[in-house]
């Protein structure tokens, strides 16, 4: 399964850097830099894990590929304008990850920082509000961007409206699964498994080593 | 009779004067919010109905529990929460909508203003009733991701309103868009403006409410 995934993940990239390739040679730039940039995001997770020793679970890598691939394919093919809820579907997925990496966050910050203790029921409602919000910060950069460039990210009401259902769609189904996988792991587990304390140390190591280099000279 | 003005004497002595006139004021102005609100059920406006609620349990619940109605909630808290609710029902602010342009953007200001102290009251009274706790910059982040998403979640409740109920809330797309920057500006300014509030306000008045510093308190146990 694991391997599966893996090989999957790759074939999308592959998939994306054929899109940036072919932009290039056909000079079709519309969505060139969509897809570089996208790919450039789906390797950030493989080098979180080379060098901070971060490891999140595969399906969640598997996950950010695929949302990031649908997108990309979905510009460059016309899928947004041809292919009815195309949109919402990119839109449910992108939701569902905001809130997984949401929950990856706010799971380390209530491990780690003394203070802050966050009990299941409240995770759940956060992550949902977290999610819903950034729709909303979404669905306002094409708003500015539409006015600002006269491009037509958004094309009328019911569409954002739905758009926005679906990412509290995304939202809730996360905050939930999130909160009822909790039940059966302990944040603890969980966040041990991410291997965050190797992190942790890692990167204070690398700030002390700035500090002390800083203070050499 | 007398008993009653005994009882009465004796809540109401030891009070500064300036004690009892923030108090009054607050207890006006949540008479404002609850007679609204009601008025909002006899409409059956369901969306303010939830928001009129919301809005009163964070209000009342402190009160209740402490059994002291001097620890009502600061009067400038009470008087944004219930601003909206004012100005979605009165006939007054339907004629001045008509009238002028910036008058729903300054309705979409005042509801802003009051989700984000919805918000900023949640984070004090989940630590008060449950084993929630936040430090101060998770407070705010909250803050303004409540105002945030609560209003997403608002807009989504209008636009089925219409489609369902055939209420006549959002013209066009803009018009949503509008409601959403707003709240954006207004939930982040709020976030700086809790963010301060707790640190500006005099020690005195602080300790009339009593409750609201609760992520201040240095030691509590987690869990």
């Amino acid at each position: 399964m694991e391997e599966r995934l893996k090989l999957a993940s790759r074939a999308m990239q592959a998939g994306m850097l054929g899109i940036a390739v072919a932009g290039l040679l056909t000079a079709n730039f519309t969505w060139m830099p969509a897809a570089v940039l996208s790919l450039f995001v789906s390797i950030v997770p493989s080098v979180v894990r080379r060098d901070l020793e971060l490891v999140l679970p595969i399906e969640l890598n598997f996950w950010i590929v695929l949302a990031l691939f649908l997108h990309v394919i979905g510009g460059f093919s016309g899928f947004y304008d041809n292919v009815p809820g195309w949109d919402h579907l990119t839109h449910a997925m992108s939701a569902s990850l905001v809130a997984a990496l949401g929950f990856v966050v706010v799971l380390s910050v209530d491990k780690y920082v003394e203070s802050i203790s966050l009990p299941r029921p409240f995770l759940a409602f956060f992550i949902i509000m977290f999610t819903m919000a950034f729709g909303v910060i979404w669905e306002l950069m094409e708003f500015s961007n539409d006015q600002l460039t006269g491009s037509r990210l958004q094309y009328d009401l019911d569409d954002t409206m739905v758009d926005m259902m679906f990412d509290a769609f995304g939202g809730i189904i996360v905050g939930i699964a999130g909160a009822h996988y909790l039940i059966h792991t302990t944040p603890e587990h969980f966040v041990a498994s991410l291997k965050v304390e190797k992190t942790k140390e890692k990167i204070s190591g690398l700030l002390e080593k700035r500090a002390r280099s800083k203070g050499g000279k | 009779m007398s008993e009653k003005n005994r009882a009465a004497s004796s809540l109401f002595s030891g009070r500064r004067r300036d004690q009892l006139l923030e108090a009054q004021l607050s207890w006006i102005a949540s008479l404002v919010l609850f007679f609204s609100t009601v008025y909002a059920v006899l409409k059956v406006d369901v969306l303010w109905i939830v928001f009129g609620i919301a809005a009163i349990s964070v209000y009342v619940l402190p009160i209740v529990t402490i059994r002291d109605p001097f620890r009502a909630l600061p009067w400038e808290m009470t008087i944004l929460l219930s601003a909206p609710l004012l100005l979605h029902i009165s006939a007054g602010a339907r004629a001045l909508s008509d009238r002028f342009a910036w008058w729903d953007d300054l309705t979409s200001i005042a509801f802003a203003f009051s989700l984000a102290t919805i918000g900023f009251l949640l984070t004090v009274e989940l630590q008060m009733y449950t084993s929630v706790r936040m430090n101060r910059p998770f407070a705010i982040f909250f803050v303004v991701m409540f105002t945030l998403g609560a209003s997403g979640f608002w807009e989504v409740g209008e636009y089925v309103d219409d489609k369902v109920f055939g209420a006549n809330f959002l013209n066009s797309n803009y018009d949503a868009m509008t409601i959403l920057l707003w709240s954006l500006v207004g939930g982040v300014l709020m976030g700086l403006v809790y963010d301060l509030y707790l640190r500006v306000m005099p020690k005195k008045r602080l300790s009339n409410f009593g409750f609201i510093h609760l992520y201040e308190v240095p030691k509590w146990r987690k869990g």
